[in-house]
């Protein structure tokens, strides 16, 4: 036998030259134009049969204008060609007529099928549009719906063909289901099996969220539902015989479903074939199944190879978390001798697999480095399937790509040399936040402007083609912040850097900034220029993230100074109204963050936070002899008060004027120490409902008793918890419920304190639950229960005599304006100083925290 | 009223066209081109319209508009395939998407794309004038793509204090190599993947030190063989030594 290549007579055609065009059909387009338009050209030569003409005919299709479009070689004159062009026009849909339904759908249909009037009425259409709305109405449960499709040629005084189009819809009557009748189960009752098709439900009035209908599909998968069920029960060989649909005069149907549920089987023994890796035993242990137990096809698949969540603990992900991708696992029967079945599953473990080139596409802003250096899956490492879940989340919490958009791709899988490549694919999303405000506030108009660029390239600042519209792409943060109204002024300057160096992730931040306060002049209503309070501070700082214990850890430092002056500046707060003050601070801090996977929307993980703020214990090596100073300020305290009424006016402002001297004394150098703790942890419950208990402690104290706990530094709670434009180091705690910074201690006299509490502790439980997440806005919904509460000193420090509230909010994250939210809270608790009445409902505006 | 405004606002579009063609040759490109977009349904099929898809495709590439650009280009040379203009035209589609490639340290989709147009009109027109200047930009454009390549594979090696993993470095250094064969940053390449290697099997555990001396001693040979007047030599002269001395220990032991 021997066999021969197929000739093809395509390549065999003659040559010609064209010697004339002609055309012929029913167009308005002109001769020249069709002939212009085939690519044919009268004198040129072409082959017959041959490429060109297919060319002509494939070009006249694509223009999307013609019918019928036919090539004719008419005669041959020596090597002369006259051909001829046989096509008609496609008709212009000019109006469309709908019968059968709404006057309001008609309209959706029409924008549905894109039937606007001058489109080209082809087959392909008529057809497409017809199936289009059968199914549509078939999937409402209108079985029987009937749609027929009618054009009639329309006249005009214009040569183009058009045609008008009919859509009769016939939907009929919505099919339910009267009845489901089962036969030949005993052991599991009907209601069990109906409970078991998840989609098509029994005709019942009082179930409003799934109405009665039947769509075949869905019917189908129900089946193989009612056969998962007994799987799971044991009854493997489970089966139905035979289906059955029978309608009924009143527009309903009765389902009849025959089925035989054999016998109940029970697992034998398990025997692991093929494992060289894991022993029996390490297998048994993820397996989790033992001998005599109802035999559950369902469950043996999940611990096998669970499809439904990617982070199982199941013998697939064993293998492929430690490299080995093409690892395949089977399981197979191997006796079923008295309803005991032996399973055997059997392993081909393959060769444990590296990465080879790790790629990152879709990056059109961010620089290659700023990604690749949070990849945990790098070439030549061992394949994890577990540290390609890591590099999504950490990609994700970048936040500069979209996290619900992060792919992965693997190419070039190579069993032989145990290789395989790793594409990421990421979205770019806007990150950075302008915020723009202007409102009236405190009797006068506030403007802000807020810029922050989450991506920032600082080094492309003096680029201006790097303008589009800042310099992105280099990881760095950038933000500034200018606020002001008549009574203060606060200009901020912060920049972060998160890999300093580019070794190793060390974040270096900086900031500057500087606030002015005047203080309110009675007589015109006007900020009086003259009374004000300056503050001016810098601050730099290094984060690094730790290995030990585990890598979610961060060791953060910082170093920042500030300088408070204040003159004229009156107010009770401190008894010296000119003088001066400079903190001189060092931070350091652990935390410890591997929530997941969406920063703006976390469902697990949990996040640790504990600082210390440090001073110089100045008073140790100061040679200043504050318990005197103390003393001597008791005493002149007592004269200023003057109690028993025995000291002079002059006596009296003389002391207060002492008074001063000691206190500017004592704060010329702050001396505290600051140590706070907070804690949240992130936990879905179902779907994508997530709990998050949180709960914070803070502490402000001194080295030395004498010199007092400093009225800077301080805990402020209540209401919104957005930081003031105060910058004395005061920190605003968030409780909702009661007004911004209303729950002020209470001192040993029974009065309440203005300049914040010393000591703090919080609880919170928060509810969430996601409306959308889409990349443009997320938004969820949440409900929460708190309680807090600040004392003045660690005697009378009780952390459960809380404050307590609860309430509703609503959160909204847009890229350009970062989290925006309300909450309605109630206070259960009353407010220091302001009678016994509750807090009751406090609205709270949220702008750019989180709770 | 001028001129173009008229001419804009007006229904004739024979003056269309001259108004257009005069706001090119003139350097004004996006009023022509404004003008073009106007008339360019109404001369489909007529024989003025070879010449207007041109001028037309060209106002953007002129107005620095490449996406566009590249597809009126690509347009015009599938419907005017033998067209005088077709070469020029494919040339100036191909270079729109070199236009179009973004640096090397992001997304290189784009390169890839302008690298095979570019290679694409090489073949098709091997004695174009423009043959000259699309090598260059190929060559540019695969310059790119090394760097890009390199800089990865660098970053990897940099970092590698933190991330303990010598094997990033040497395996992506690994693949530049072997994709890059003629590049410029070869020597570094090889040096540094040498470096990688040796620190590895210095600092290794005893059960897989003696595999990765071997390995180490093999990159310095291919460096060595390169590379003999480097400016690396003497840090590679040390490193081999170094290697050869904890290799003796394995050969004395067997």
């Amino acid at each position: 036998l021997s066999t021969f290549a197929q000739e093809t007579t395509f390549t065999k055609g003659n040559k010609y030259t064209i010697a004339e065009i002609t055309v012929n059909g029913n167009t308005s387009f002109s001769e020249q134009t069709i002939v212009t338009y085939s690519g044919l050209r009268k004198g040129s030569e072409v082959q017959i049969p041959g490429e060109e003409i297919s060319s002509a005919i494939k070009k006249l299709w694509n223009s999307n204008l013609f019918n019928d479009i036919d090539i004719y070689l008419l005669k041959v004159e020596g090597s002369n060609a006259f051909l001829e062009i046989r096509l008609s026009d496609l008709p212009e849909l000019n109006a469309v007529k709908i019968t059968g339904v709404k006057k309001g759908k008609k309209e959706t249909i029409i924008k549905e099928n894109k039937l606007d009037k001058g489109v080209k009425v082809t087959e392909n259409l008529i057809t497409t549009t017809k199936n289009y709305l059968q199914n549509k109405y078939k999937k409402d449960g209108f079985t029987n719906a009937k749609v027929n499709i009618n054009t009639i040629e329309a006249v005009d005084s214009l040569p183009r063909s058009k045609v008008n189009m009919v859509l009769a819809i016939d939907k009929g009557k919505k099919v339910k289901v009267k009845d489901i009748v089962f036969t030949g189960n005993s052991v599991l009752t009907d209601s069990k099996l109906s409970g078991a098709m998840k989609n098509t439900k029994k005709r019942n009035f009082l179930r409003i969220y799934k109405r009665s209908k039947y769509i075949e599909e869905d019917y189908k998968t129900d089946l193989t539902s009612i056969i998962d069920t007994y799987k799971e029960n044991g009854y493997r060989d489970a089966r139905i015989l035979s289906d059955s649909l029978i309608i009924n005069n009143d527009n309903t149907i009765t389902l009849n479903i025959n089925l035989e549920e054999g016998e109940k089987y029970s697992f034998g023994d398990i025997s692991f074939i093929g494992n060289t890796v894991y022993t029996d035993q390490q297998l048994k242990r993820v397996l989790r199944i033992t001998k005599g137990e109802t035999y559950n096809g369902v469950l043996l698949q999940e611990r096998i190879a669970d499809n439904t969540r990617p982070d199982a603990e199941d013998l697939t992900n064993l293998y492929q978390n430690n490299g080995y991708l093409f690892s395949t696992i089977n399981p197979v029967e191997v006796n079923a001798e008295g309803n005991v079945i032996d399973m055997e599953i059997r392993i081909s473990e393959g060769k444990p697999t590296y990465f080879n080139n790790v790629t990152v596409q879709g990056n059109e802003v961010t620089n290659d480095k700023i990604i690749y250096r949070e990849l945990r899956t790098r070439p030549g490492q061992l394949y994890s399937k577990a540290n390609v879940v890591r590099t999504i989340r950490e990609l994700s919490q970048l936040g500069f790509f979209d996290a619900e958009q992060i792919t992965t791709d693997f190419q070039n899988p190579n069993p032989n040399e145990g290789t395989i490549d790793l594409q990421y694919g990421v979205i770019e999303t806007g990150s950075s936040q302008i915020e723009l405000q202007g409102g009236y506030g405190s009797g006068s108009f506030i403007g802000t402007l807020g810029l922050s660029f989450n991506n920032f390239s600082i080094k492309n600042i003096l680029n201006r083609k790097a303008y589009k519209p800042v310099p992105r792409g280099d990881g760095q943060k950038l933000a500034l912040r200018l606020q002001a109204s008549a009574f203060y002024q606060t200009y901020s300057f912060s920049f972060t850097e998160p890999w300093l160096g580019g070794k190793k992730p060390v974040q270096f931040s900086t900031s500057i900034s500087h606030s002015k306060q005047f203080l309110y002049d009675y007589t015109t209503g006007k900020a009086d220029k003259d009374k004000r309070f300056n503050i001016t501070g810098i601050s730099v700082g290094l984060a690094k993230r730790l290995s030990v214990p585990d890598d979610y850890f961060t060791l953060s430092q910082a170093l920042s100074f500030q300088h408070y002056d204040l003159k004229n500046y009156n107010t009770g707060l401190f008894t010296f109204g000119d003088g001066y003050s400079n903190n001189l601070a060092y931070t350091i801090g652990l935390s410890r963050n591997n929530t997941y996977n969406d920063p703006v929307y976390p469902t697990g993980g949990s996040n640790f936070n504990v600082s210390a703020k440090l001073s110089i214990p100045y008073s140790l090596f100061n040679n200043v002899d504050y318990a005197a100073l103390s003393e001597e300020r008791d005493e002149q305290e007592e004269i200023y008060y003057d109690a028993d009424g025995v000291y002079t006016d002059i006596q009296s402002t003389n002391a207060y004027t002492r008074m001063g001297e000691i206190d500017q004394e004592r704060y010329k150098w702050l001396e505290f120490y600051k140590i706070k703790f907070k804690a949240d942890w992130y936990t879905r419950i179902v779907d994508k409902l997530v709990l998050r208990p949180s709960l914070e402690f803070g502490f402000l104290g001194s080295y030395n008793n004498d010199r007092g706990v400093i009225p800077f530094e301080r805990f402020f709670l209540g209401g919104d918890g957005l930081a003031s434009y105060s910058l004395d180091g005061r920190e605003t705690i968030a409780l909702r419920g009661y007004e911004n910074q209303s729950l002020q201690p209470v001192d040993e006299d029974g009065n309440v304190t203005s300049d914040g509490g010393s000591i703090y502790n919080k609880f919170s439980l928060e509810l969430r639950y996601p409306i959308t997440l889409k990349p443009a806005a997320k938004i969820y919904m949440l409900g929460f229960l708190e309680g807090g509460v600040s004392y003045n000193n660690f005697k009378d420090y009780n952390p459960f005599d809380l404050k307590r509230s609860a309430g509703l909010g609503l959160r909204l994250f847009m890229p350009a304006f970062g989290l925006l939210g309300i909450d309605f809270g109630y206070g259960f608790d009353s407010v220091p100083g302001q009678g016994t009445a509750v807090s009751g409902w406090q609205t709270h505006f949220i702008i750019g925290q989180q709770f | 009223c001028s001129p173009y405004q008229k001419a804009l606002n007006g229904d004739d579009i024979a003056s269309k066209f001259t108004v257009g063609e005069d706001l090119y040759n003139k350097g004004k490109y996006l009023k022509a081109n404004r003008l073009f977009e106007q008339i360019m349904p109404q001369y489909r099929g007529k024989p003025q319209a070879e010449k207007l898809s041109f001028l037309y495709a060209d106002s953007y590439y002129k107005a620095k508009d490449y996406y566009l650009a590249g597809y009126q280009f690509d347009r015009f040379s599938t419907t005017y395939p033998k067209s005088v203009k077709a070469e020029e035209a494919e040339f100036l589609s191909a270079k729109s998407s070199y236009m179009l490639s973004p640096m090397y340290s992001k997304e290189q989709h784009a390169t890839k794309d302008a690298i095979e147009k570019l290679q694409v009109f090489i073949n098709t027109y091997p004695n174009s004038p423009y043959l000259e200047e699309a090598n260059q930009l190929v060559k540019e454009l695969d310059g790119k793509l090394e760097k890009k390549a390199f800089d990865i594979a660098y970053q990897y090696y940099k970092t590698v204090e933190y991330t303990r993993d010598y094997n990033a470095a040497i395996k992506s250094f690994d693949n530049f190599i072997f994709e890059f064969p003629g590049s410029k940053l070869r020597e570094q390449a090889l040096f540094y993947r040498l470096d990688s290697a040796y620190n590895l099997a210095i600092n290794s555990v005893e059960r897989k030190k003696e595999e990765r001396l071997i390995k180490a001693k093999s990159y310095y040979l291919s460096f060595v063989n390169k590379y003999a007047n480097s400016e690396y030599i003497d840090k590679t002269k040390d490193m081999l030594e170094n290697l050869e001395e904890e290799l003796k220990k394995y050969s004395t032991k067997s």
